[in-house]
């Protein structure tokens, strides 16, 4: 049951990372591939209405782990609580932003909140970078004092780090790449025009940039956290999450080679979704390393709530999952196909 | 969660009759809700994570418990909102009539139930139920059907829905008000009023009763040094009164300058004069709600407001059935600007119900005291605090200038 739930946990993340993922990747893009207010507008249009249901996949995320791994939540959430607030707030300013833009057709009011959105959208990138980096690389816990993390200590990976260290600056900096690459796949697919013929180059850049830092990290991890790796071998779903992330890799370059603007962004979306299964199978039990002493560490088993909290969670959850997904359904078959760039029609969806 | 189903009667109606009054209204309100939800979710979204940073050891004891409504608000709830919401405001032309209604029906429901998950949560802190122990002394659920039917939860969810339904109301008819005072005769005021007096009289009723009678009864029988700071009641007795003014001196236990109404306390919590409602005095000390004046002052201002918003509307009621209703300016003027009113009694209302469950988090089981972060440091708290004053300040005159555009450009528009 613990491990149904680690893997409930997981799926909701890359939930949130793929499908947030493209919106925050469209944002870092929102002022580099749309140069004026009816290309800006396209590119909101193209995000369509859908994008604070992709952001619940994060409050759901938080939901999960805190009636599954209280304890977990309870450690990590106090260690980085600056951190965590800076978070909160860049997804308010960014909420806003999507949301208050189109109320107004002021041209001032629209370049401002169009500013706010590139912003916070780069920044939440690098965030949720660097927090999975933390998560991979680990975090002093002891037993007996409650975890605190300075914002960085040496730069070091091992013994009393802080929040940035070289390896999670690489992986803030790889998440920042990724996404925006995979939002460029993303308007590739829904745009047309000028807006389309500057995404489907950054693509193309983007893709490549992602795949060199790609390797980077993984060297980087291999000295970071050894043993995750020989762990590995020895774990089909590993294998598995490997095999969907290399498919996606292909998928990729084949449909950047090819012109094939769907293929390009499925592709996408199974590297993103094979890499944090990578990233989580081999991680398992481990939730949050310690890394003063392996033994110190919080795992899925010594972090959960009791098994009849877990059972009666087990129950309701996949209902609710299935009407999500229904909504998604019911709402994503009125917004397929590109988004035409009108200038008469100011509703932005 | 008020202004919701406004959104979806109207909708129905302008589906049924095919009255364009009807998209108007809603397409009017709609945006202004677009506007309540976007400052809405934002400033909810750190709610939750708050849970994690600030409650730390609170969520560690009672993550297995509270921790089940809050991820049903979230997959339940907020997918089901946030699905909706986008296309009920921009998308009545992608989606036509019957797909926009049933758009219209899922926020509603969506915000509805979420509320209800959060009232449960907020249930289980008044009065624990479907819980038991853990080995490791934490909270784990007991009883599913126990937790999410809480009679505190069912009362406490009427109660507040109905006070929800009187805001959106007030809101409503207030817009009304304002747009007749402002042209003389206004087909968009009319049905603002007609329908904001109407449905504001029936929730301003069910709010004082039964629900509010409801909720009062619960805290007599379930927190009762919390219904005896409520009234300032230091002695115990029978024939309880009912303070209707005073001023509560805590230091000499006494409550000052007191007009009561004899006996009507414990006919009002026990349904008979004769009954005994203990005092503060028959408390151990550590367990009086921490704020006991501020506790005091929260209820009789939620009470008096409440009394005052079932006068109001019966009297518009009353001049619109015999037909005087927009020609009578000083009730115009009065409902135009008690708009502002069912918020001050619903931030009333939540701070006597958290105020009277001090000094517990969990009533009977947990102090607050134990519940917070114990590696945040006071001063990180003062900043995130003063950091989220300022934030919300800025988006509070953001979100009155946004909603005031829209109520003048309602008003602006040629009629129809």
């Amino acid at each position: 049951m613990v491990a149904l739930w680690f893997a409930v946990l997981c799926l909701m993340i890359v939930f949130f990372v793929v499908l947030d993922g493209w919106d925050f990747g469209a944002g870092v893009l929102h002022y580099l591939v749309a140069r004026n207010a009816d290309e800006r507008r396209m590119v909101i249009a193209a995000l369509g209405p859908l994008w604070s249901w992709h952001e619940v996949w994060l409050v759901g995320t938080g939901g999960v782990l805190f009636v599954a791994f209280p304890r977990v939540l309870a450690a990590a959430f106090p260690a980085y609580y600056l951190a965590l607030f800076l978070v909160l707030w860049t997804l308010l300013l960014r909420g806003l932003a999507l949301e208050f833009r189109s109320h107004l057709d002021n041209p001032m009011w629209q370049s401002f909140w169009d500013v706010v959105f590139a912003g916070s959208s780069a920044a939440l990138a690098i965030l949720f970078g660097a927090a999975v980096g933390n998560v991979m690389r680990g975090m002093p816990i002891t037993p007996d004092t409650a975890l605190t993390l300075p914002l960085f200590t040496n730069f070091g990976v091992r013994g009393k780090v802080g929040i940035l260290d070289w390896y999670t600056i690489s992986t803030a900096v790889f998440a920042l790449v990724c996404l925006t690459a995979h939002g460029a796949s993303y308007l590739t697919m829904k745009t047309s025009g000028e807006v389309y013929a500057r995404s489907r180059k950054m693509a193309s850049w983007l893709w490549v940039a992602t795949f060199l830092l790609l390797s980077l990290v993984t060297v980087e991890t291999t000295s970071v956290r050894p043993e995750l790796f020989s762990g590995m071998l020895a774990r089909p779903l590993a294998w598995v999450a490997l095999l969907v992330a290399g498919s996606g890799l292909t998928a990729i370059v084949t449909g950047l080679l090819g012109g094939a603007e769907r293929r390009t962004f499925l592709g996408g979306c199974a590297l993103i979704v094979g890499l944090l299964g990578t990233a989580a199978a081999s991680l398992f039990p481990v939730m949050l390393h310690s890394t003063l002493a392996p033994e110190y560490s919080i795992t899925a088993w010594n972090g959960s709530s009791d098994p009849s909290s877990l059972r009666v969670a087990a129950f309701w959850w996949p209902f609710a999952f299935l009407f999500a997904i229904g909504y998604f359904v019911f709402v994503g078959k009125h917004y397929g196909g590109r988004v035409e760039e009108t200038s008469d029609s100011h509703q932005p969806y | 969660m008020g202004i919701a189903w406004f959104l979806v009667g109207w909708k129905w109606l302008h589906l049924r009759t095919g009255d364009p009054r009807y998209a108007d209204a809603a397409r009017l309100w709609a945006r202004i809700f677009g506007i309540n939800f976007a400052v809405g979710v934002v400033t909810g979204i750190p709610m939750e994570f708050q849970f994690g940073t600030n409650w730390a050891a609170f969520s560690q004891y009672a993550g297995g418990v509270i921790g089940q409504t809050l991820a049903m608000e979230g997959m339940f709830a907020f997918f089901l909102e946030s699905a909706f919401i986008g296309v009920l405001v921009w998308g009545e032309k992608r989606l036509g009539p019957k797909s926009h209604f049933a758009a219209a029906v899922g926020v509603a429901m969506g915000s509805w139930i979420s509320g209800f998950f959060i009232l449960v949560t907020n249930a289980f802190m008044q009065n624990p139920s479907g819980y038991a122990i853990a080995a490791d002394g934490s909270l784990r659920i007991a009883s599913l059907s126990g937790f999410l039917l809480n009679p505190w939860a069912l009362v406490q969810f009427c109660h507040n829905q109905a006070a929800a339904l009187v805001t959106g109301s007030f809101a409503i008819a207030a817009v009304g008000a304002f747009y007749v005072l402002r042209s003389g005769t206004s087909p968009r005021g009319s049905l603002f009023l007609k329908w904001g007096t109407a449905v504001g009289l029936a929730a301003s009723l069910v709010v004082a009763f039964p629900t509010g009678d409801q909720q009062a009864k619960m805290v007599a029988r379930h927190q009762p040094p919390a219904l005896a700071a409520m009234e300032g009641r230091f002695e115990s007795g029978p024939m309880a009164d009912i303070t209707l003014i005073g001023q509560p001196d805590v230091r000499n236990r006494q409550l000052n300058n007191p007009i009561r109404l004899p006996g009507m306390l414990s006919f009002l919590a026990f349904g008979t004069f004769h009954r005994n409602v203990p005092g503060l005095g028959a408390f151990p000390q550590d367990t009086w709600p921490t704020n006991i004046e501020l506790l005091y002052y929260a209820f009789h201002v939620m009470a008096g407001l409440g009394t005052i918003f079932i006068g109001l509307m019966a009297l518009a009621n009353l001049q619109r059935f015999r037909g005087k209703l927009e020609s009578t300016s000083p009730l115009l003027w009065a409902l135009m600007l008690a708009f502002p009113f069912p918020f001050i009694a619903n931030t009333a209302g939540w701070m006597t119900t958290e105020l009277g469950r001090q000094p517990w988090l969990v009533y009977g089981l947990f102090r607050t005291a134990e519940g917070y972060s114990k590696s945040v440091g006071s001063g990180e708290a003062i900043f995130t605090l003063v950091g989220f004053a300022g934030l919300y300040f800025l988006l509070g005159l953001l979100y009155l200038f946004m909603v005031g555009r829209e109520v003048m450009h309602g008003a602006g528009e040629a009629a129809w």
